[in-house]
């Protein structure tokens, strides 16, 4: 461990002026996510948000909780492709997937505190149940699926411990159980992001044409898996450019192959189903919804197609970036056009969001980015490059 | 279920002296201010549209959105007629809001434990024989309560024998059925009514949810499958590579 420490200070101090501007944001971030703790916690909603009745969910349930599931779907797209295609070429960045994930359904978990109007009652649904509720099956979806991620993860922590007997009584278990956890994380993580769109289904007549139909559930699963393999890319590429990771980049252009049929599986998927609802009138209605519609299929599908359809594009890792930066925002706009715009009309609620939520929102995702960096540095989720020269110390060499 | 209760509101009627907006306060120690929309002080208010007088309130639905959204069971549908609400279960997750087409519940955002609110039918009062306050203190019949069925068989005969009444009762198709209806001479939709969908609304989400077991199964199946397929694939090639290498060292 200390070792490792030595490097990633090395690293950082070569770089220093860069570090503690990123230093500077976090706290900044951290500092106004303490107060919105503060505001939420010990104010209430009615300071710490803009909720109204007409508008009862908003920046946390459509940022935290629907984003943040939909990008933790790399995790179990990247796992069943190993382990259950055996398509072992994804493996080197398998342990970097399932981290994503777990750290986002963290975030989930943490978001819910914030989101529940009393959060110690948060076990309820373990021993309450009401099994016509979607609500209730995305529950016992988040609170299965996290388990899964956390025994998943777990070796990388396990590996790590000083006593050679645990070590290895943990590990051979965890390979005894291995496959699965991934069949029952496959299974899991599918329903939890079908569910997550069939909570709207409830508002007919509510949410907008453009976005209400029967087929939400499918729709919020198709376009998650791409929009979190896109998370995947991001972050890996970030690790070979901040954190000397060595990663063939190959595999990120491979999985790119991935993401563009899926993209257009979905994009197609939401053109039949606007023509089959007979809803094609509102894509040409002068209106603020028919607007932020055009927005999102624009970032989560055309141009991520045209961009993904450039040689040029696929080959280069910071385009490849940029690219699923696109998808994100565009993953991001659906969620958020699904869970607020799109049911303000009828709702007649103006809602924006209060720095409080913002605050709230930002601050446990820069936790788990930060958490995500501290991993990677000090565990071993992806082959590192050799410390240089004068840092230079034995150590095993990291596996995938 | 014949002993299901319901009420019945006649707009022509109504009067608009907010009778039952001050009764609905008093029996829940409210204070008695009039607001201008439902709250979590106010769970049926008297709003004034042109020159009639729309009372506002739970619908108590037959099959309650709310009551099939909410995870923990707390909203019920009681046989009685009543959608009661249990809030040492609720956990503040407010789907419920986000769930009826009526936009009723209503949540207690400035409190720090908040609780969700709406009208509950007077479920207590009915229980012990009392008619519902509201009902009780209208001075002129405007609302009424009774039999689910001889309620909705009052107001068919209402509107039947007079000519000025709309040709529906609002609440006997709205989301599949409620246990208030409304009866107007001015089209409901120029009163503010939702146009709620014509069906039960928890047959939306059932669909869907029904999906769950099939889901697990056949999908378990199918991974199950494929991993098996894998399994075998990697076990052929080893042995095919193992066979080149005892070849290949003859
Ligand atoms: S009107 Fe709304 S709150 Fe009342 S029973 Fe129906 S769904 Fe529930
Ligand atoms: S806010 Fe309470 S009553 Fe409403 S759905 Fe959630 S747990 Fe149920
Ligand atoms: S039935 Fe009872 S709770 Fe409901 S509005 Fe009337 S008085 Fe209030």
């Amino acid at each position: 461990m200390s070792a490792k420490s030595t490097t990633a200070t090395g690293t950082s101090a070569t770089r220093f002026p860069r570090i503690s501007f990123w230093r500077t944001v976090v706290a900044i971030i951290f500092a106004a996510g303490l107060y919105s703790m503060y505001a939420r916690f010990a104010l209430g909603f009615k300071l710490a948000t803009n909720l109204t009745d007409p508008q009862p969910w908003g920046l946390w349930v459509g940022l935290g909780t629907l984003c943040g599931v939909g990008l933790s779907a790399g995790g179990f797209a990247i796992a069943a492709a190993v382990y259950l295609l055996g398509l072992d070429r994804y493996r080197p960045i398998l342990r970097t997937s399932v981290l994503i994930s777990f750290l986002g359904y963290c975030t989930v978990c943490v978001g819910m505190l914030y989101e529940l109007g009393i959060p110690w009652r948060i076990w309820h649904p373990i021993v309450m149940w009401n099994r016509h509720s979607v609500l209730f099956e995305v529950s016992w979806c988040v609170m299965l699926y996290t388990t899964v991620l956390a025994l998943e993860f777990s070796p990388s922590l396990v590996e790590k411990l000083p006593w050679v007997r645990v070590r290895e009584l943990y590990l051979r278990w965890h390979h005894s159980i291995l496959i699965a956890l991934v069949l029952a994380g496959t299974l899991l993580s599918s329903m939890h992001q079908s569910f997550l769109g069939g909570l709207y289904l409830i508002t007919k007549g509510r949410l907008d044409p453009l976005w209400y139909s029967p087929y939400l559930t499918t729709m919020f699963y198709l376009s998650a898996i791409p929009a979190g393999l896109a998370v995947t890319i991001m972050a890996i590429y970030l690790c070979v450019r901040s954190l000397n990771a060595r990663v063939d980049m190959n595999i990120l252009s491979d999985v790119s192959r991935v993401i563009a049929p899926l993209l257009a599986i979905y994009g197609v998927f939401r053109v039949v189903d606007l023509i089959n609802r007979d809803a094609t009138q509102y894509l040409w209605m002068w209106r603020e919804a028919t607007g932020l519609f055009w927005l999102e299929i624009a970032l989560l599908v055309v141009v991520p197609l045209v961009l993904l359809n450039l040689k040029k594009v696929r080959e280069n890792p910071m385009y490849l970036y940029w690219t699923c930066a696109v998808i994100v925002m565009g993953f991001m706009t659906n969620r958020l056009n699904v869970s607020i715009t799109a049911l303000q009309t009828s709702s007649a609620a103006y809602y924006v969001p209060k720095w409080t939520e913002f605050a709230a929102s930002l601050a446990t995702i820069t936790a788990a980015a930060v958490a995500f960096r501290y991993a990677v540095i000090y565990l071993d989720i992806l082959p590192k490059n050799p410390p240089r020269e004068r840092w230079l110390v034995p150590s095993a060499p990291a596996q995938a | 279920m014949a002993t299901t209760r319901a009420i019945l509101v006649d707009i022509t009627k109504c009067i608009g002296c907010r009778s039952c907006e001050q009764a609905c306060k008093q029996i829940h120690g409210f204070p008695m201010d009039t607001e201008a929309k439902l709250s979590p002080t106010a769970l049926t208010i008297v709003e004034e549209r042109g020159d009639r007088f729309v009372r506002r309130m739970c619908m108590h639905c037959q099959e309650p959105a709310c009551a099939s959204a909410c995870l923990v069971g707390a909203l019920k549908k009681t046989a009685a007629g009543p959608v009661t609400y249990d809030g040492s279960k609720c956990i503040g997750c407010r789907y419920c809001l986000v769930a009826c087409p009526f936009s009723v519940p209503r949540y207690e955002w400035t409190k720090l434990v908040p609780y969700v609110t709406k009208c509950d039918m007077c479920a207590g009062r009915q229980a012990k024989g009392q008619a519902p306050a509201c009902v009780e203190a209208c001075p002129v019949q405007a609302s009424i309560v009774g039999n689910r069925d001889d309620i909705l068989e009052e107001a068919e005969r209402r509107i039947l024998n007079d000519s000025k009444y709309v040709k529906h009762i609002y609440g006997s198709e709205e989301a599949g059925g409620t246990s208030v209806f409304f009866i107007s001479d001015v089209p409901f939709e120029k009163l503010g009514f939702a146009a709620a969908p014509k069906q039960a609304m928890p047959l939306l989400t059932a669909s869907a949810l029904g999906d769950g077991p099939t889901v697990i199964l056949v999908g378990g199946a199918l991974l199950s499958g494929l991993y098996w397929i894998t399994q075998r694939r990697a076990l052929v090639a080893l042995a095919e590579a193992r066979e080149k290498s005892i070849k290949e060292r003859n």
